[in-house]
């Protein structure tokens, strides 16, 4: 109670610019509550005094008059600040495109490029920056709520808000292209433009967003792929054009070199097939990768096709696989169909590529995960990194984790591994090559589908790298290597459509 | 929003807030444009990440300005000290950020002459990435006062740990193999190290938002990986 009179008193006595600045009021309204309340305050402060002390009436006359002057010129104040600040007068009859027909704010609200009104009153206050009306486009992408609220807190770039002052108060109409970055990054181009204003220090600007992530990653998925295509192809066309060159020359009679050859070049053909196949789904992948998917699928299904199309590989190679998880069709998720089998099939193909003969690949599915479980690791011992996170979080999650017995990847790689054409240092992926495209497809697809991805594993510690480095990583597992049992496991996790029955 | 009877006031706090917002887009885009100009090798990029780093003292400056007049004036109690007192570290974090990728941009102006590595400044790129994902994480919740999102981003410090050592090794490998890459490395090695810097400075944010939120400290050990 004595606080709140203090921060009366105090607000008296402030100079009037301050009502002014704060006039820009949001809510003005608010403003009238406490102003009958604080003169109503000191009349009774005064009539108590007058009953107490009645001695000196005139003093308290006095006070009375300064009172009554102060309470006039605040009104006048608050009255001027409310004018400033109050939302750009609507037509009690919205001004409509005909008699019949839909208002002009109607037909804005309609319009799918993000549109948005700013004002602004002092070009100093930087942050205060008004959105007064925001189509349904602008509140869906950048999460506007509520009626008035500050641009800032919207829309930070730089950048925009720059070019959102000039057009308030330069009068200029300018457009600038920014980025906003999360797990899928947008490009944006912005139009920004001066609006008349009949009165009042108040200034308006529009502000027009447009999408234009397709265009750029048109852009930029052409480059990548010439650049990829361009570097990575070079490898096993060089080595063609050897055998061919050996083949016409001194190899030419040579029946044995030129079946061995033959075959070498079959396997470099073969692996170029491969690998324009493995770029191209990649480049395809990344164009949709900001599209969320629609359409029905079910990961049990697709680890039992999986493992279906793997069985005869795995036998020739001594491998078993086994599957645990829900039965197919009862946790349907919203997938790309054919893009979840890949996930499925990269990850298992993997596996197997490390499998040692004799070993097991388990794939597992866990459904009803909070993102936290998802995430967590399942053995502390091991070393694990998150590869991928959403930047939305979904209440639960369905998780494929396929795990094989093979070498395991030590820590200091685990940060590169889903990056294109990475491979990991020494490790031998047997006698079929990857094309090092195959955990970037899965990434990207998880991506798209606002999954995670996590590794974990467990590796033989090193031992080459403690005679060539001064130092040990302190975190590397050391257990003793006769009972060491090492492994490599990914969960990718997937947002699940349906809570879980309580 | 704020249920202060004297509205000014209210808006006031607001203002603050949003300023800080204002400053964190800045920042923000200074670590962008700062590895884009390593990545790019775009000399005229880093120079205006330069430039800029002086808004950004500029804008710590006012935000502090701003807060101790807060406090001389309203005695801001509880919620609001709070506010008040989050701001201005915020506010202090972020310039220290901003101070971070200005000498990011330097650095990226000096191995500009020396011979393209790509493989190493693209390791600058996906690190960078990750730490500006934090960066734009911790002021969205700071923005929405999420309390989770903020923990997400105090939690997950140790991947840019990781980045970074794995970053670290590749540049020793580097240096051993070919010694004439040793200044334009070290110059890389630094940049990483001020991309984890930046990365603890949106853990100690998180913080300052806990301790905003809740009012009291965040003790809990944070998951850390050791870096050189």
């Amino acid at each position: 109670m004595d606080n709140r009179i203090l921060t009366h008193a105090s607000v008296l006595y402030l100079p009037h610019s301050d009502y002014i600045d704060g006039g820009m009021a949001h809510k003005p309204r608010k403003i009238r509550g406490y102003f009958p309340l604080s003169v109503a305050t000191g009349i009774i402060v005064l009539i108590v005094l007058a009953i107490v002390a009645p001695q000196a009436p005139w003093l308290i006359w006095v006070a009375l008059a300064v009172l009554a002057t102060c309470a006039f010129a605040m009104n006048r104040d608050i009255e001027r600040a409310k004018r400033d600040a109050k939302p750009a007068p609507v037509a009690t009859e919205p001004v409509r495109v005909q008699p019949e027909g839909p208002s002009f704010q109607e037909v804005l609200r309609a319009i799918p490029d993000p549109v948005m009104i700013v004002s602004g009153v002092e070009p100093n206050d930087i942050a205060g920056r008004w959105i007064i009306f925001a189509n349904t486009a602008a509140r869906e992408e950048f999460h506007i709520t509520g009626e008035n609220g500050l641009l800032v807190s919207s829309l930070r770039n730089p950048e925009v808000l720059e070019a959102v002052d000039e057009a308030l108060f330069g009068g200029i109409r300018r457009d600038t292209v920014f980025e906003t970055s999360g797990a899928q990054d947008k490009f944006w181009r912005a139009w920004t433009s001066p609006l008349p204003v009949r009165e009042g220090a108040r200034r308006l600007s529009l502000l027009v967003l447009r999408d234009e992530t397709d265009i750029r990653r048109i852009e930029r998925m052409r480059a990548d792929f010439l650049a990829n295509a361009s570097h990575e192809l070079r490898t096993p066309l060089a080595s063609l054009t050897g055998f061919i060159e050996t083949l016409r020359g001194h190899a030419k009679d040579d029946i044995k070199a030129r079946d061995k050859f033959l075959n070498i070049m079959a396997a470099q053909a073969d692996r170029m097939g491969r690998l324009i196949h493995d770029l191209l789904s990649l480049s395809r992948i990344e164009m949709n990768e900001h599209v969320p998917p629609s359409g029905e699928a079910d990961l049990s299904l697709a680890a039992r096709d999986v493992m279906d199309s793997l069985s005869i590989l795995a036998q020739e190679k001594g491998v078993s696989l086994t599957f645990t998880g829900p039965a197919p069709g009862s946790h349907p998720l919203i997938a790309d169909r054919d893009q979840i089998l890949q996930v499925v099939q990269n990850l298992s193909d993997n596996a197997l590529k490390y499998a040692p003969r004799g070993s097991q690949i388990e794939l597992e599915i866990l459904t009803d995960r909070t993102l936290e479980q998802a995430i967590a690791a399942r053995d502390p011992s091991a070393s694990k990194l998150v590869l991928l996170r959403p930047d939305r979080r979904d209440d639960f999650y369905t998780v494929i984790r396929v795990k094989d017995h093979g070498p395991g990847i030590r820590r200091e790689f685990l940060p590169r591994l889903a990056e294109r054409f990475y491979r990991v240092e020494g490790q031998k992926s047997g006698d079929k090559l990857g094309t090092g495209l195959g955990l970037a497809i899965v990434k990207h697809i998880i991506n798209r589908h606002r999954g995670g991805l996590v590794v974990e594993s467990v590796a033989l510690p090193s031992t080459t790298d403690k005679d060539l480095l001064a130092y040990d990583l302190p975190d590397t597992v050391t257990i003793p290597s006769d009972n060491l049992i090492t492994y490599t496991a990914f969960s990718a996790y997937f947002p699940q459509p349906r809570r879980p029955k309580a | 929003m704020n249920t202060h009877i004297v509205k000014t006031y209210g808006e006031e706090l607001d203002q603050l807030s949003a300023e800080v917002v204002l400053m964190g887009g800045l920042a923000e885009a200074q670590v962008a444009d700062a590895v884009e100009a390593v990545a790019r090798r775009d000399v005229a990029l880093a120079q205006s990440v330069v430039v800029r780093d002086q808004k950004l003292d500029e804008l710590e400056k006012d935000i502090e300005r701003k807060c101790i007049r807060l406090i001389a004036l309203r005695q801001p109690m509880a919620a609001d000290l709070r506010k008040t007192v989050a701001a201005m570290k915020i506010a202090t974090s972020l310039e220290r950020t901003g101070d971070l990728a200005k000498n990011i941009a330097k650095r990226s102006m000096v191995i500009a002459e020396a011979e393209p590595m790509s493989p190493l400044t693209r390791s600058i790129e996906r690190m960078g990435k990750l730490v500006s994902s934090r960066l734009r994480d911790v002021l969205d919740a700071y923005k929405s006062g999420k309390l989770d999102m903020a923990m997400a981003v105090w939690s997950s410090d140790t991947e840019v740990d990781e980045h970074y050592n794995a970053l670290f090794r590749e540049l020793l490998t580097y240096m051993m193999g070919d010694p004439r890459t040793i200044s334009a490395c070290t110059h890389i090695l630094f940049m990483a190290k001020n991309l984890e810097r930046i990365g603890d400075h949106a853990t100690n944010m998180a913080e300052h938002i806990h301790y905003e939120i809740t009012g009291e400290d965040y003790v809990e050990d944070r998951p850390k990986s050791s870096t050189f």
